[in-house]
């Protein structure tokens, strides 16, 4: 099954032997989710649909055809449409759409790079539990790992385990690029010195300097600072110069909207915080974010406004944080959770499993109902359809 | 339901271009039926004509790197109020008026769409407005095949198929360096192509995505790979060998060494030798064939390549003609790509190595007519077009949206057609382009039927499609009808009526519900000790097992979405 915290496909039976307390509690979850949908009928819904003033579409949207429903659905009622969790997701598409990007899939950075800088912290491992075992190719060759921010000892140990020669470098997450700037200027005066004796520096200097392929790997998730977007494109800059001269790619980690988002993109012509006005997209990655979005309901409007909030995964974790639930009582909640737990993946990611998958690069097809427990429930693009008719 | 044209001329470039009725029965034109029968439904076209529905072989419609490109540039989304889905009816052009004299000039193609990378209901609808039936997505990486069909399903009013991007997938590489028979190169290209639901296979910049990836930042067709050691000239002639012995319809579809290189008409020349007779596709031709003379260094070279064509029948290209504007240039050629990255404009770009596989390379591109190069661009193609011979050699194409969108074509078609009004764009070119170009002296203008041959017939007989391109009996009732103008551009912007298997889908401006949908796959047979094969290399390698990327044929099916398999090569009339 794919883990829908980390986005990677896990082949384990049994979640509780992988250390992920995130893992843990979503298998709790899984287990107490809603066997039947709350949804009241739907002539009950389309009065309330229609005279609505506002309409929000948000929630974790896995599969293509839900994603596909969830588009119409808003284009029909002029509702605004963001992920719930697509805040993390932006951080990276804002610094993308502003200076551009250079960036590495899974399989080819397992297979390519040879020193992975890994920038974050403690929290990474507990994001993306299973990627040094992902990354570590088996193959002879070395691959260093250099874990850049605030790591322990604790982290270290799992890249060791798989095999990486690992380094930590304490630094404020904050300043990484910055200091990644600097230790490349460094690089540049030292190669220049003449005099200088390569084999005498630090090792970790000079793998970084013979490095054929560096990857930067970061998780969006764990960038808890103001403005990360300026961080991510300081970054990104930093990989474009290292590329004039050596090759260096970004694999940065989102989330699980990704199927979502790539729908929408070819939909709309947008990732994504599209607003719609008789049927015309319009894109602000600002204004046109779900939290925006709760933030400016006004008080006397509740009333008229409603949040359809749609969820295809199977860890049901609240949508709303307590300010945002407190911000839109008495605005219309329309519940779509699945009816039966679906898996966001073809029949193939079912029988098939495997080390790795990105779920955040693939699409995800829903599941055919023949494996659902509840085949002949409606899911949630049933009742998105139904609706948009 | 029988439906009767009547009145109109047919013209198919199959048939003698003559007024005769045309008649279908559902979705299969019937010549056969008698005058005597009484049909559902009549038209009286007089001053019209008929043809089949466009083809276009060559158009980014499908798969990751079109999203990266709408992901990179929302800035230069205009939307207008008639783009909407709601307002799929709304056929009004409300452009605004306030730009320059030259931007409206360079931008008159680009209006009716949004954005150079439209979303899929765009895309549909403007193709369908212009006269088009079925679009080919030519780069369909193997780890995106779900993404690209998926995408391809929804765009609406036309019949999609992919080409699979084979050539710097790392496995193939490594055979070609330890020398596997032929054979199983063979059973690995048909097993690739079926697995991820492919009509034909386009090879990329042979080696060199690969190659750049181990930071070799120069390829041509007999350097050797810095990890490899192999050739492109190698990998050229393996998947060729491949492709012919596997009995595709569509000759292996090329893009060259050393793209937009100045002097790459050698490493072109080359590319035809490497594949040693074998049928053979070139692709956006227009960007392989630049000399080195001239006053900056840049000149054209179509007059090589397009004698090479005129004497060899088993070559075919498609141009992929540049047009003055905002665009998007998109493709995998991550080597050249990222080598033009300082020519972007705005100033951005999306590099990514992906998968193993291939790469890709996203830059936003303004081309502009005061420019030398660009402009130089813009007479190489419109040379290749003019000095091509038969027109079922040549294809046009503007490799949307890398030379330009396609909306352009009805402008693209009206160049070829109009000496003087060719003459009018190339006085407005730069003075040294003036100087340099032979343009002038190319005083063909083609006719409409072989417009028609360029558009329809020709990418029909390329990819297999026994049923398309033509209006013989038995033929796939995608039917165009257009009235008769003096002005081609205006006429094939707007055609009057357009049917999908026999149904009005267009008429007069307004949009009706769309005709089921194809999807086009080749169907080779495949070797079953391959399958297990690549199962146990994908696993090891990628870590994921070959059923999770491969697309089942089911997949691809739905209420109003059928697959269509082409014809081998040879079956063809």
């Amino acid at each position: 099954m794919i883990c829908p915290l980390c986005s990677l496909l896990c082949d384990a039976d049994d979640l509780r032997d992988i250390h992920c307390e995130r893992r843990v509690a979503s298998l709790t979850q899984f287990h107490s989710i809603r066997p039947t949908t709350s949804l009241p009928h739907q002539p009950d819904l389309l009065p309330l649909l229609r005279s609505a003033k506002r309409i929000l579409v948000t929630g974790r949207i896995a599969s293509v055809e839900t994603a596909r429903a969830a588009v119409a659905f808003a284009s029909k009622f002029n509702a605004t449409i963001d992920c719930a969790e697509s805040g993390h997701v932006f951080k990276n598409v804002l610094a993308i759409q502003r200076s551009g990007l250079n960036s590495i899939s899974l399989a080819e950075a397992r297979e390519l790079t040879d020193v992975f800088i890994i920038v974050g912290d403690d929290h990474f491992q507990t994001t993306v539990p299973r990627l040094p075992i992902a990354l570590s190719n088996g193959k002879a060759r070395a691959q260093t790992v250099l874990l850049l921010g605030d790591f322990t000892n604790e982290s270290a140990e799992q890249w060791q385990k798989a095999g990486f020669d690992t380094w930590t470098v304490p630094c404020e997450l904050s300043s990484v690029p910055s200091a990644l700037s600097h230790w490349s200027l460094w690089m540049d005066a030292l190669s220049k010195d003449a005099h200088f004796e390569v084999s005498g520096a630090n090792p970790l200097f000079e793998r970084m300097r013979n490095a054929n392929y560096t990857s930067v790997v970061w998780s969006a998730e764990n960038l808890r600072m103001a403005q990360a977007d300026l961080w991510v494109e300081r970054l990104l800059q930093w990989i474009a110069n290292r590329n004039e001269t050596n090759r260096c790619a970004a694999l940065p980690w989102a989330s699980t909207d990704g199927t979502f988002q790539q729908v929408c993109t070819w939909l709309t012509g947008f990732p994504g915080r599209v607003a719609f006005k008789d049927g015309v997209p319009s894109y602000d990655p600002h204004k046109n974010s779900y939290e925006q979005w709760i933030e400016c309901t006004p008080m006397h409007a509740h009333d008229e406004s409603v949040i359809v909030l749609v969820d295809e995964t199977i860890n049901s974790r609240p949508f709303l944080k307590q300010h945002q639930s407190q911000a839109v009582q008495g605005t219309s909640l329309i519940e779509l959770t699945p009816s039966s737990v679906r898996f966001p993946t073809k029949v193939t990611g079912l029988e098939e499993n495997g080390d790795m998958f990105r779920a955040d690069q693939c699409l995800l097809a829903r599941v055919e109902a023949a494996y659902s427990p509840r085949p002949f429930a409606k899911s949630a693009s049933d009742w998105l359809e139904e609706l948009s008719k | 339901m029988i439906t009767r044209i009547q009145g109109a001329v047919c013209i198919d470039g199959v048939s003698p271009s003559e007024v005769r009725d045309i008649v279908f029965d559902g979705e299969t034109i019937r010549n056969d039926i008698p005058q005597s029968t009484q049909s559902d439904a009549d038209y009286r076209l007089d001053n019209h004509i008929v043809v089949a529905g466009g083809i276009d072989l060559h158009t980014h419609i499908g798969g990751g790197k079109v999203n990266i490109a709408r992901l990179l540039v929302p800035e230069l989304v205009e939307h207008r109020r008639n783009h909407g889905r709601n307002h799929g009816r709304n056929h009004g052009r409300n452009h605004g008026r306030n730009h320059g004299q030259q931007l409206e000039q360079e931008s008159r193609w680009m209006q009716p769409l949004s954005s150079p990378v439209p979303g899929t209901w765009e895309t549909g609808r403007r193709y369908l407005e212009m006269g088009y039936t079925a679009c080919f997505e030519p780069a369909v990486l193997p780890a995106n095949a779900r993404h690209a069909h998926a995408e391809m399903a929804d765009t609406p009013w036309l019949d999609t198929g992919g080409y699979l991007l084979l050539g710097n997938d790392r496995l193939l590489l490594e055979w070609i360096r330890d020398g596997v028979p032929q054979q199983q190169i063979n059973d690995y290209v048909g097993w690739m192509v079926r697995a991820h639901q492919c009509c034909a296979v386009k090879v990329v910049n042979a080696g060199g995505i690969d190659a750049f990836k181990f930071n070799q930042r120069h390829l041509s067709v007999d350097d050797k790979h810095v990890h490899f050691g192999i050739t492109p000239r190698q990998i050229l002639s393996a998947l060729s060998s491949a492709v012919e012995s596997l009995g595709f319809a569509h000759p292996l579809h090329v893009h060259c060494s050393n793209l937009g290189l100045a002097g790459n008409i050698s490493a072109t020349m080359a590319t035809i030798d490497a594949v040693e007779g074998r049928r053979l596709h070139l692709t956006h031709a227009q960007f392989h064939c630049y000399g080195i003379d001239g006053p900056h260094g840049y000149s054209s070279a179509a007059h090589v390549l397009a004698d090479r064509v005129n004497s060899d029948a088993n070559l075919s290209i498609d141009v992929g003609q540049v047009m003055f504007g905002q665009t998007v240039t998109l493709s995998g050629d991550t080597m050249h790509q990222y080598a033009n990255r300082g020519l972007a404009r705005p100033r951005k770009a999306i590099f990514q190595d992906l998968e193993c596989q291939a790469g890709c390379g996203v830059l936003p591109f303004r081309y502009r007519q005061d420019q030398y190069v660009h402009g130089l661009l813009w007479t190489i193609g419109i040379e290749l077009f003019l000095r091509v011979e038969n027109p079922l050699q040549v294809f046009l194409t503007t490799d949307h949206p890398n030379g330009a969108p396609f909306t352009s074509y009805p402008h693209l078609i009206r160049l070829l057609m109009d000496y003087d009004f060719r003459m009018t764009v190339f006085s407005r070119l730069h003075p040294d382009v003036q100087q340099a170009s032979p343009l002038p002296s190319l005083k063909r203008e083609y006719m409409l039927d072989e417009i028609i041959k360029m558009t329809r017939l020709g990418p029909a007989r390329a990819l297999g499609l026994k049923n398309r391109g033509c209006l013989s009996e038995g033929s796939l009732a995608d039917v165009v009808v257009y009235e008769k103008s003096e002005n081609m551009e205006e006429m094939f912007a707007r055609p009057k009526m357009v049917f999908r298997r026999g149904n009005l889908v267009f008429r007069d401006g307004v949009f009706y519900e769309d005709a089921t949908k194809s999807t086009i796959i080749a169907a080779p047979e495949v070797d079953t000790q391959m399958d297990a094969l690549l199962k146990r290399i994908w696993k090891t390698r990628y870590g994921y097992s070959t059923e999770m990327i491969a697309v089942q044929t089911d997949e691809l099916r739905s209420r109003r979405r059928t697959v269509e398999v082409t014809s081998p090569f040879g079956s063809q009339t």
